[in-house]
């Protein structure tokens, strides 16, 4: 790969490319206007009452309400990983992995409770959303899971200047059935972990020279934390 | 090596469909971890693919005496370090433990392991995740050593060598 001399390696170029729709920049898994707080987003014109009028919380599209009562089997005002997980399919109708939903609470869950809250899962949706159509985007002969020449056209996009040769083992490792592809759920956590494991990497790569000197134990404590 | 009668007393009762060969469902109703949850299903999977030679899925009676000794070895090891027979060790036990295996490596790592590594979010280590958290600094361990061709605890890694190496250390 030609690291050196790119402008910068994993640094997604959403800046450039401002309707390419994939999860923003503004850090780990954080969607467009996570940041700006949740009450900002008006809910879509036209459909539903508008939110609060049935005690519902504030500034929450009713339309999410919805869907957070139905993903809230429980009916505990807040959502599990094994709730998530009953809730999300990929395209071929197969359940999301347990790792994926964990990862995601994991990313939106704020107070470290393990579970998320209708605010938290407003967020969540969206970022979901927004991971959707960029898979259905490079999904181009409508396959339902990203290919490997595909899967290398997205990262590539997303800034990551990485080979087709990285890709087989991105496909080798995460793709457990053998189909050389990646669904939906999978390729979300592909690409949380690339961008985390990017972040981890420049952090450390001061002088942005495309190698760094890693200790035992700062690969150890890495490993460990990213470990799904 | 056990009583190989003893051992095949064992084996009928968690073959409960008898089958003839141990399926990863049964052994995990089998193994305990003393605490009444149910045994880590990836512990459990680790350990069929450990010692499922002939790549069936499933463990015979032949495969299941090395499995056998494997987890009493473990539990062994476990028990010496669970001083108040909690069926958990917590930060401090699992440094002892890990740093006699001969890993050398810091408190705040050991925050980070044993939140990981704690699946019941009690901040301590039970027996199954134990198991699986060894195996696991053992397979990240020979990673690093692999590349650390001087053997002097540093690594150069460019970009894509890092990305490689962790992306490959998924089970």
């Amino acid at each position: 790969m030609s690291y050196p001399g790119q402008p910068g390696y994993g640094a997604p170029h959403y800046g450039q490319q401002g309707a390419y729709g994939a999860p923003n920049p503004g850090g780990y898994g954080a969607p467009a206007g996570y940041a700006g707080g949740y009450g900002g987003a008006p809910p879509p014109g036209g459909y539903g009452p508008p939110a609060g009028q049935f005690g519902a919380p504030q500034g929450i599209d009713p339309q999410i309400i919805q869907w957070f009562q139905a993903v809230d089997q429980d009916r505990s005002g807040r959502i599990t990983a094994n709730e998530l997980q009953r809730a999300l399919v990929n395209a071929n109708w197969s359940q999301f992995n347990p790792e994926t939903c964990r990862l995601m609470i994991g990313m939106f869950d704020r107070d470290m409770s393990g579970t998320i809250d209708i605010n938290e899962f407003q967020s969540l949706w969206h970022y979901i959303q927004q991971w959707r159509s960029t898979f259905e985007r490079y999904d181009s002969n409508r396959s339902g899971s990203i290919e490997a020449a595909e899967l290398h056209t997205v990262y590539q996009q997303m800034g990551y200047n990485i080979s087709p040769q990285f890709v087989q083992t991105v496909l080798y490792k995460f793709d457990h059935y053998g189909r050389r592809s990646l669904t939906l759920d999978l390729f979300i956590q592909s690409c949380v972990l690339l961008k985390s494991l990017t972040d981890a990497f420049r952090q450390r790569d001061t002088n942005m020279s495309g190698t760094i000197n890693l200790s035992y134990e700062d690969f150890m404590t890495m490993a460990v934390l990213y470990k799904p | 090596m056990a009583d190989p009668n003893f051992l095949a007393g064992i084996f009928q009762r968690i073959d409960k469909d008898r089958s003839g060969s141990i399926s990863a469902h049964e052994l995990q109703e089998a193994l305990s971890n003393g605490t009444w949850t149910p045994f880590n299903p990836e512990t459990v999977r680790m350990m069929i693919g450990m010692f499922d030679r002939d790549n069936s899925g499933t463990i015979n009676f032949q495969e299941f005496q090395a499995l056998w000794k494997y987890v009493t070895d473990w539990q062994n090891c476990f028990r010496s370090y669970d001083r108040d027979g909690s069926g958990s060790i917590d930060k401090n036990e699992l440094k002892m433990a890990l740093t006699r295996f001969g890993y050398r490596l810091s408190d705040r790592f050991y925050e980070v392991l044993v939140k990981k590594f704690d699946r019941q979010g009690k901040g301590v280590v039970a027996f199954d995740d134990f198991i699986q958290c060894c195996v696991v600094l053992q397979t990240l361990t020979s990673a690093f050593r692999m590349h650390d061709t001087d053997q002097d605890g540093w690594i150069r890694i460019s970009y894509e060598q890092f990305l490689t190496l962790v992306f490959s250390l998924r089970s």
